[in-house]
């Protein structure tokens, strides 16, 4: 290595900023946009997607309403499942993480579908509810179930020992202990596995509407997935398939910020 | 939730209760409805599970899946752990990538089946990418997180020993990271796992995710649940694999047996 | 040992006089952990009296938190008996409020909510209307010099607030017994010193004997045990016995003046050569 290289070998944890453009951070999207602009215009084909093309993709998605009308109908599916998944989920974990005996009981189902992915269980769904929102939603619901019953679980379980016990030295029967210690001591955790429920998801939408979408060829479930599918099978619209990428990118952060904006508001006493 | 010394009944009997009255539950509801395409009873999956293990079908969709699985989990790690250590190491290179990292990796994987089957077409290339690109951004990021907790202590104690950069990084921060790496691993081939079913049930001739969905038009429910049973084992004891490396190779980490 | 006993001026009758509020009668603790059993308690036998600020000393490991939490109910006697005021002690309550060493504050619940936890959702509440529960917690965080705070979080406060906050919870419970399990051991020494003269003050120690409240307290600091207690248990360790009780006959109220008397020092040095040499060998076991 050579000296300078060794000079800005930053020690992990250090606080010196360094030369510290702010802008940097730009550099490498902008270097592989220009990139994949220039590429395309070089390779010649008409369908390549590049980024002009797809920037004129997305006004078009956009005013036609599509892109809106298809994130609404995903997102209406994913929150429908993620409230089932929670309300089933967050109880049971509770429960679960309180009570040894309730854990050692449930957790052998909760451990065996858990390796089982919600995706491969859409088949099952759409033997079972068909190709409509209902088999979409068991799906989210599936997939959002494991991470919050989990996280659920740890949060009620790693409760501090002494703030319990400061309880039962208050007089405080088991129930009371765990309505007024158990379950706000463990919000954070909770919150964390609402998080990452919400983000397995929204990709679970994703991929179910996809798979739908190339086994049922197009049919009534819309949403963003399925509109990706039919730009590839059918007008080959590789443009506009990436406005979509970028469209589930984009949710996929909205969503994310959005818990936790909620959960700050939960937990106004928790440091910044 | 006193610790009542000695339980009542030891866990793997509790684990076979469990699943024997879900057993016998799912028995009566399938004995109910009746409909061999709709609910399959235990006895019938069974069935079919065996008839697949007995003419190989079964070895050889798992065996394929599996094998994109170490591919492309082999694939992503070759990319993302160097790249992460760097990353957590440089503060100026952590800003110039990261946010390019930040801003693919909400896209997540299934989101390119799409573009990558028009690249790619339907065949062994697509799960290979697809399954790279979605385990390449735990991997990454966790080998970062994993180089940024190295203690700072540990890095002046071995300052102050005189000991030179590279020595540190390769005798304190790697091992002192490496916990956190096997987790980020774990992590990586959990992602993989689930985006190689939808990416074989959407584009790939073979494997376990097509057999799951060919079934399924064939409506032969019970051959369904067992590709399904088996995707879920496979899953469970790939991860397990890694949690035993890591016990092995790192026996001072508690992290690494907690539950992710 | 010490020089002249002087009278506490508050007291017309010495400590002995008082009933007696805990009695601990051959108390043992032994805990069975997979193969080998650790005796923590051995033959634990002691008096506390009403009104009595009690300290227990001694090294690590010997056992003063067993004792305490014995005490607490949180953990039953292998052998002998525990009472208070005659009547066995089974489990926690209120009536032996408990202060723990890391203060244990509920993070979610600001100041005042963690004052008011035990009278809004346990039996010390009970019979209080709203309006009364005020009041009480009130009176307690302005005792305790808070008055202002009431709104922040523990994540909020300083070291030495949290302990105040600690103390009020425990006091708002108005518990007959206080036991506290080394609250002051997180502070820096500064503060500590400070916090000592406001629990004394808290206690009442400027108030005649009989409206004081029995404390038992459990330190390392023996300077601290001395400064506080009107009698210091010393225990050893391996097993966790008592090895003596000291009485401390220092005047009442005590305060920095205190520390120059000649009997502190002497005092101090006699309860160390009891424990020295066994906190010698945990260093170096």
């Amino acid at each position: 290595m050579s000296a300078t290289a060794i000079r800005d070998l930053r020690v992990p944890g250090d606080r010196t900023p360094g030369h510290a453009w702010p802008w940097r951070g730009l550099l490498l999207p902008l270097a592989l946009v220009v990139l994949w602009q220039v590429w395309g215009m070089v390779s010649g084909n008409v369908r390549t997607p590049l980024p002009t093309r797809v920037l004129a993709a997305a006004g078009a998605l956009i005013a036609s309403g599509d892109l809106f009308s298809g994130i609404t109908q995903s997102l209406g599916r994913v929150f429908a499942g993620f409230a089932v998944a929670s309300l089933i989920a967050i109880p049971l974990g509770l429960a679960m993480g309180a009570s040894r005996a309730v854990e050692r009981n449930v957790d052998p189902l909760v451990e065996s579908f858990r390796p089982i992915a919600a995706i491969a269980i859409l088949p099952l769904a759409i033997l079972w509810l068909g190709t409509g929102t209902a088999a979409a939603v068991m799906i989210v619901a599936y997939a959002a179930f494991f991470p919050i019953v989990i996280n659920t679980i740890a949060g009620a379980k790693r409760v501090d020992p002494t703030l319990l016990r400061a309880a039962a030295t208050m007089g405080l029967g088991k129930l009371k202990t765990l309505r007024t210690v158990v379950v706000p001591a463990a919000l954070p955790a909770i919150g964390v596995g609402l998080r990452i429920g919400m983000g397995v998801a929204w990709t679970a939408i994703v991929a179910a509407e996809l798979a739908v979408g190339a086994k049922a060829g197009g049919g009534a479930t819309g949403g963003i997935g399925q509109m990706m599918f039919v730009y590839y099978a059918y007008s080959i619209e590789l443009n506009r398939i990436v406005v979509c990428m970028i469209a589930v990118g984009l949710v996929a952060l909205a969503l994310d910020r959005l818990i936790r904006l909620g959960m700050r508001l939960l937990m106004p006493w928790l440091p910044r | 939730m006193t610790a009542k010394a000695g339980a009542r009944l030891p866990t793997p009997l509790v684990y076979l209760r469990t699943m024997a009255v879900f057993i016998v539950v799912w028995a009566l509801v399938a004995r109910w409805t009746g409909n061999v395409a709709l609910l399959p009873s235990p006895l019938a999956v069974i069935d079919a599970l065996v008839d697949l293990v007995r003419d190989m079908e079964l070895f050889v969709h798992a065996g394929i899946s599996f094998g994109r699985m170490l591919i492309s989990v082999t694939l992503a790690s070759a990319l993302a752990i160097p790249l992460g250590l760097l990353m957590g190491l440089s503060r100026t290179l952590d800003a110039v990538v990261d946010p390019t990292i930040e801003v693919l990796r909400p896209i997540s994987g299934i989101a390119w089946i799409p573009l990558a089957l028009f690249i790619f077409g339907i065949g062994n290339a697509l799960p290979v990418f697809i399954m790279t690109y979605t385990a390449f951004f735990p991997i990454v990021l966790g080998t970062v997180a994993g180089v940024r907790s190295v203690d700072r202590r540990l890095i002046d104690a071995a300052r102050t020993m005189g000991v030179s950069y590279r020595t540190i990084i390769t005798r304190v921060v790697v091992p002192a990271a490496l916990p956190s790496l096997l987790v980020a691993l774990r992590l990586g081939l959990a992602s993989s796992w689930t985006a190689v079913v939808a990416a074989e049930l959407i584009g790939a001739p073979s494997g376990l995710g097509y057999a799951v969905e060919w079934y399924r038009e064939l409506l032969m429910t019970p051959q369904v649940m067992s590709f399904i049973a088996v995707i879920g084992l496979l899953g469970y004891v790939s991860d397990r694999a890694v949690r035993a490396l890591a016990t092995r190779f790192t026996p001072w980490a508690v992290e690494t047996r907690a539950d992710a | 040992m010490t020089g002249a006993k002087m009278r506490d001026r508050h007291a017309p009758d010495p400590l002995s006089a008082h009933p007696v509020k805990l009695r601990l009668d051959g108390v043992g603790k032994r805990f069975d952990t997979g193969a080998a059993a650790t005796v923590a308690v051995s033959d634990f036998t002691l008096d506390v009296r009403q009104g009595e600020f009690l300290v227990i000393v001694g090294p690590s490991g010997c056992g003063k938190t067993t004792v305490l939490n014995v005490l607490a109910g949180l953990e039953q006697p292998t052998t002998g008996s525990v009472t208070i005021d005659g009547r066995s002690i089974r489990g926690p309550g209120p009536d032996r409020g408990v202060m723990f060493q890391d203060y244990a504050l509920f993070p979610w619940h600001t100041v005042w909510g963690n004052v008011e936890f035990g009278l809004r959702h346990g039996p010390a509440g009970e019979g209080l209307d709203a309006t009364a529960r005020q009041k009480r917690v009130r009176s307690y965080v302005d005792l305790v010099g808070l008055g202002g705070a009431e709104t922040k979080y523990p994540h909020q406060l300083s070291g030495g607030m949290r302990q105040r906050v600690a103390l009020a919870r425990l006091m708002a419970n108005e518990p007959e017994v206080l036991l506290m399990d080394e609250p002051l051991a997180a502070l820096d020494a500064q503060t500590r010193l400070i916090l000592q003269d406001e629990l004394l003050r808290i206690w009442g120690q400027d108030r005649p004997a009989t409206e004081r409240r029995t404390v038992v307290f459990i330190t390392h600091a023996i300077d601290e045990a001395v400064f506080l207690a009107d009698r210091v248990a010393v225990m050893t360790t391996h097993p966790g016995r008592l090895k003596a009780v000291i009485d401390v006959e220092l005047p009442r109220p005590r305060g920095d003046a205190t520390r120059a008397l000649p009997q502190f020092p002497s005092l101090c040095q006699h309860i160390w050569s009891l424990i020295r040499d066994e906190a010698y060998r945990a260093t170096v076991t």
